[in-house]
């Protein structure tokens, strides 16, 4: 397959029940100007609509954001829902309100990357690229 | 100035609502009450306040004609701004905290919450929480800042400021007044883009350094993990789905049908729903059972998911 320049496309969504999409909206917006196409999915996602609409809008990246605490509840299913649909090629990042020591964790369960409060936006369009030229095809 | 006359533009659909219902403004106006965030800037946030203080009794008066001085009271609760705590050297949102309380206190709430160092990490421990009302009663019983109303009235900066804020605020009410009001204006996204739009500004500012925020992008240590942060007991969520499971073994069911019922009637109509909601309760409808039937017949926000 040959290398091709298309913007690299991102679901940004917000699993469980915390409202609080004041960084997901930031964060959507400075990759989007950063150059990726962004979708975003709003508050309160299921694990299903979520994975529903990485398979319908055909993304490269799955973003989300979890203020709640529930990360370790929610997310363990949102990963096997995308094995299930073998999409395990989709790189999927976790920021929000994150101890420390549930970083490896979420990295076990096959997420990329974990981003706590305080993380640049450039940093986290960086970690994209990167990890998306690592996958190579596109 | 957005916050005030986003605030405002709530509470005049609110007023208009309960006027258009057949109650007399000076019947309930005097029981409303509104909710502030106290954000970092000392005097900008202490002029917020006199100003919000002073469009709110215009409003009341000369909007609504109340005449109940009660009426045009802006009786106010205020909690310190979490979107300013950093997960940064987090002992230092004591600080933070402290003066935003203050600008609180001087501002003239009525009521204060003041956020722990830990928030940005967490929910707070006991100690962290301790901390914060701790910081409450210093300017309480020890700053003398609560001891007389309105302290900063006349200096010069702050009534500049407090008049510059009024006249701002205004101004960007009347153009949600133009939209139609503040439901219009929510269904046209306006302040959801607004907000959106000052929340990646302000970002924007933090990130190109044209903004200090201490400890993240200024005077940054290397620094170990924060330790001691509350953890969550993984059995009190099981504990709470068997709470629920035994209440609906042990109530009376067909009183819990009956009473959902009888609201699901009264929500269709003009009534107050407050009399059938008790009923509910005193059956042991669960909240989410009785939310259900405001979604049944109410349906769910749209949301608009654009950023």
């Amino acid at each position: 397959m040959t290398q091709s320049r298309n913007p690299i496309r991102v679901l940004v969504a917000k699993p469980g029940l915390d409202g609080h999409d004041r960084g997901a909206k930031v964060i959507a917006r400075a990759l989007r100007d950063s150059g990726m196409e962004v979708i975003y999915t709003g508050i309160r996602q299921t694990p299903q609509m979520i994975v529903q609409a990485a398979i319908q809008e055909d993304v490269d990246v799955l973003g989300m954001s979890i203020l709640s605490g529930a990360h370790l509840e929610i997310l363990p299913g949102i990963m096997e829902l995308l094995r299930e649909e073998g999409l395990s090629d989709i790189v999927v990042i976790v920021g929000g309100i994150i101890p420390e020591s549930d970083r490896q964790p979420l990295l076990d369960l096959g997420i990329s990357g974990v981003f706590g409060p305080g993380t640049s936006t450039s940093a986290i369009a960086e970690f994209i690229e990167t990890k998306i030229e690592e996958r190579g095809v596109r | 100035m957005q916050e005030v006359a986003f605030t405002f533009a709530n509470a005049i659909a609110y007023v208009e609502a309960a006027i258009g219902a057949g109650l007399p403004v000076d019947d309930f106006a005097p029981r409303v009450s509104f909710f502030f965030v106290a954000q970092n800037n000392l005097f900008e946030e202490v002029a917020k306040f006199r100003a919000a203080r002073r469009m709110w009794a215009k409003i009341m008066k000369e909007r609504f004609g109340a005449q109940d001085p009660r009426s045009m009271m802006l009786r106010f609760h205020a909690q310190t701004a979490g979107v300013t705590l950093t997960a940064q050297q987090p002992d230092i949102n004591l600080i933070r905290c402290t003066v935003q309380a203050l600008a609180a206190v001087l501002g003239g709430s009525q009521s204060l919450h003041v956020n722990s160092r830990d928030e940005a990490l967490a929910l707070p421990t006991e100690e962290s929480a301790q901390l914060s009302l701790r910081t409450q009663q210093i300017l309480a019983f020890e700053s003398g800042a609560a001891d007389v109303v309105d302290p900063l009235g006349g200096s010069y900066y702050v009534e500049s400021l407090t008049n510059q804020l009024e006249d701002a605020a205004f101004k960007y009410l009347e153009r949600i007044e133009e939209m139609g009001g503040a439901v219009d204006a929510i269904e046209q996204g306006f302040q959801m883009r607004e907000i959106g739009e000052s929340a990646y500004q302000h970002r924007r500012e933090v990130e190109a350094g044209e903004r200090t925020i201490v400890g993240v992008n200024q005077y940054v240590t290397d620094e170990p993990p924060f330790e001691g942060l509350l953890q969550l007991d993984p059995e009190a969520a099981q504990q709470q789905i068997q709470r629920v499971q035994r209440l609906r073994k042990e109530r009376d069911d067909s009183q819990v049908q009956a009473a959902l019922k009888r609201l699901n009637v009264v929500a269709q109509g003009s009534d107050n729903t407050v009399p059938a909601i008790l009923e509910c309760v005193e059956s042991y409808c669960t909240l989410g059972e009785i939310s259900q039937v405001f979604r049944d017949v109410f349906g769910e926000q749209e949301q608009m998911a654009s950023f």
